[in-house]
């Protein structure tokens, strides 16, 4: 028989983790090309409508101050980030397998992706937000890159919510996924029914300790910067669960 | 030689089901080896078991001298593909092409081109709106060009026609006479692979029924037809595996016949006719089949 020469050469980690990150970019059009595509079509939109208003009024002095500064038209991009998630759990994940890679290199190669894209559309959309600002709001004192409720926060706690959401909704999707991934449907039953169980019984304290005035309270003192620092533990906590999960996953064929 | 596969006591089960079950075997490196087996046999299991995408119930399993189980030096050097092979969404051919590469340190980019001119698959469609038999090429495609140490190909031509199976054994022969390594394929088309294999493995209800050289198995079998008197004359006191009759004339067939014997029958006015791997197969596990179900 032929001799086969013996390999103990393997990539060492960091390459190999890079590799599932190039892996999700394989086809770079759905998560690098497409989102960009369709926050700029929603923007034109948003666009045609505050021209159209104010061809109405007859002049943007007509109108009231802050009329355009309502938009959450951008507010789509990070429930795109959890489809992102789940699409990666739930198919790239199998299919790594075949290649050859493990358990470990998959979750760690996507979740530096998630943090990749997530730096990405964040400093991409604060970039046209300080265009949009340096633009007196598009000659309109519009706000479409800045959503509401952070039009007159200053362009880096713009930049932090973008980030710091994009980062719960990456992960809080990946560990949902995980558990679909592991459980199937039954995982998914007993996640949702634990979720439910988790908020009525968060309802049932808060209402009990009549503590509904301190929890508004904490929304109206709290700065954005402070809440979104608030979510940083969760979305810790669901990328920890998402890898033990991964982590003892199989991938079933449809 | 060195054992690259070895199995002791793998055992896996899904709640009640034993999909893998008390199975012990080892495979030398290098040669094609199939593992054959009924729909549901468990020869994915097996398969995932090896490859450290499942995880075993009991026992024991080693690829490379190595737990395979979340071991990048291990599985590093394997390619396992399924016929339910998933793609990530609006993956095209030409993508999972681009990919390989990176985790396949032996693939040729030149065999991957004449691949798909060879098979014809669509490199610039989704994959998922392809067919079963081009989702099934992209499959080879990727399983060949790899050139892994250790190659699974789980059922790998699904929905191929046959003259794109007939490629797939020509092209799969051509390049490992040329680049040998080990290979595992997984198929219940026995006749059509046997040529291939070097040794076949048979799972049947989750226990491997038959290891052996395709070389010994082939010959292992031997069916004698003639008159009925005569056949029954030869066939006392051997082994026989099945026996079938219509008016005078009778069939057996005999384990483990050597030359001589064979010679003898002829002499007995026997007419010998080789066994098929997969009719032997068919017997081996259409047997117990038969048997559990009239037990």
């Amino acid at each position: 028989m032929t001799a086969i020469a013996h390999e103990r050469h393997v990539a060492p980690a960091p390459t190999r983790i890079w590799n599932v990150v190039r892996l999700h970019i394989a086809n770079p059009i759905p998560t690098l090309v497409l989102p960009w595509i369709i926050t700029f079509i929603i923007f034109a939109a948003n666009l045609a409508i505050w021209l159209m208003v104010v061809q109405v009024a007859g002049g943007v002095e007509n109108l009231e101050p802050g009329a355009f500064q309502y938009s959450g038209g951008i507010s789509w991009i990070v429930v795109f980030m959890m489809v992102v998630a789940v699409q990666a759990m739930n198919l790239t994940f199998p299919f790594a397998l075949g290649f050859a890679v493990t358990r470990r290199d998959f979750y760690l190669g996507s979740s530096l992706y998630f943090v990749l894209l997530a730096l990405l559309y964040s400093t991409g959309l604060t970039l046209l937000a300080a265009l949009e600002s340096a633009t007196g709001g598009w000659g309109m004192d519009a706000a479409f890159f800045a959503p509401y409720g952070l039009y007159d926060e200053p362009l880096a706690v713009l930049w932090f919510a973008y980030f710091g959401l994009m980062l719960l909704f990456f992960f809080l999707g990946a560990a949902i996924a995980t558990v679909w991934v592991r459980w199937k449907a039954y995982g998914l039953y007993a996640f949702f029914i634990g979720l439910a169980a988790l908020l009525i019984g968060s309802a049932w304290v808060i209402t009990t300790t009549e503590s509904w005035g301190d929890v508004g309270q904490f929304f109206v003192t709290n700065s954005p910067a402070a809440l979104v620092a608030w979510t940083l533990p969760l979305t810790l906590v669901s990328a920890v669960v998402g890898f033990l999960f991964l982590r003892r996953a199989t991938p079933k064929s449809a | 030689m060195t054992a690259i596969v070895e199995a002791a006591g793998l055992t896996k089960r899904f709640g009640k089901v034993t999909a893998v079950d008390d199975v012990s075997f080892s495979l030398e490196q290098g040669g094609i080896h199939g593992l054959l087996g009924r729909n549901g046999a468990g020869k994915t299991t097996l398969m995932q078991l090896l490859t450290g995408q499942d995880f075993a119930t009991r026992g024991d399993v080693k690829i490379f001298g190595e737990h395979p189980v979340e071991n990048a030096r291990a599985v590093g050097r394997t390619c396992f593909i399924k016929e339910s092979q998933v793609y990530p969404d609006d993956f095209q051919g030409k993508h999972v092409l681009k990919i390989a590469p990176r985790f396949f340190p032996h693939w040729d980019e030149d065999l991957a081109q004449h691949l798909v001119e060879a098979f014809g698959a669509p490199m610039d469609r989704k994959i998922k709106k392809l067919s079963r038999g081009q989702r099934s090429a992209i499959g080879v495609i990727v399983g060949i060009a790899s050139r892994a140490e250790l190659t699974f190909l789980d059922e790998p031509y699904a929905g191929l026609d046959a003259v794109a199976r007939r490629r797939f054994y020509d092209l799969l022969l051509e390049d490992y006479a040329e680049h040998p390594r080990t290979i595992v394929l997984s198929t219940h088309l026995i006749d059509e692979a046997a040529a291939l294999l070097q040794r076949v493995l048979v799972i049947d209800n989750g226990r491997i029924v038959i290891n052996a050289d395709a070389e010994e198995l082939r010959g292992s079998a031997t069916t004698l037809v003639g008159k009925a008197s005569d056949v029954e004359a030869f066939a006392a006191h051997r082994e026989v595996l099945d026996r079938s009759a219509i008016g005078g004339i009778a069939s057996v067939t005999i384990a483990g016949l050597s030359a001589d014997e064979k010679r003898a029958a002829a002499q007995a006015g026997l007419e010998t006719i080789p066994v098929s791997l997969q009719e032997l197969i068919v017997r081996r596990t259409g047997g117990t089949l038969t048997e559990e179900v009239s037990a």
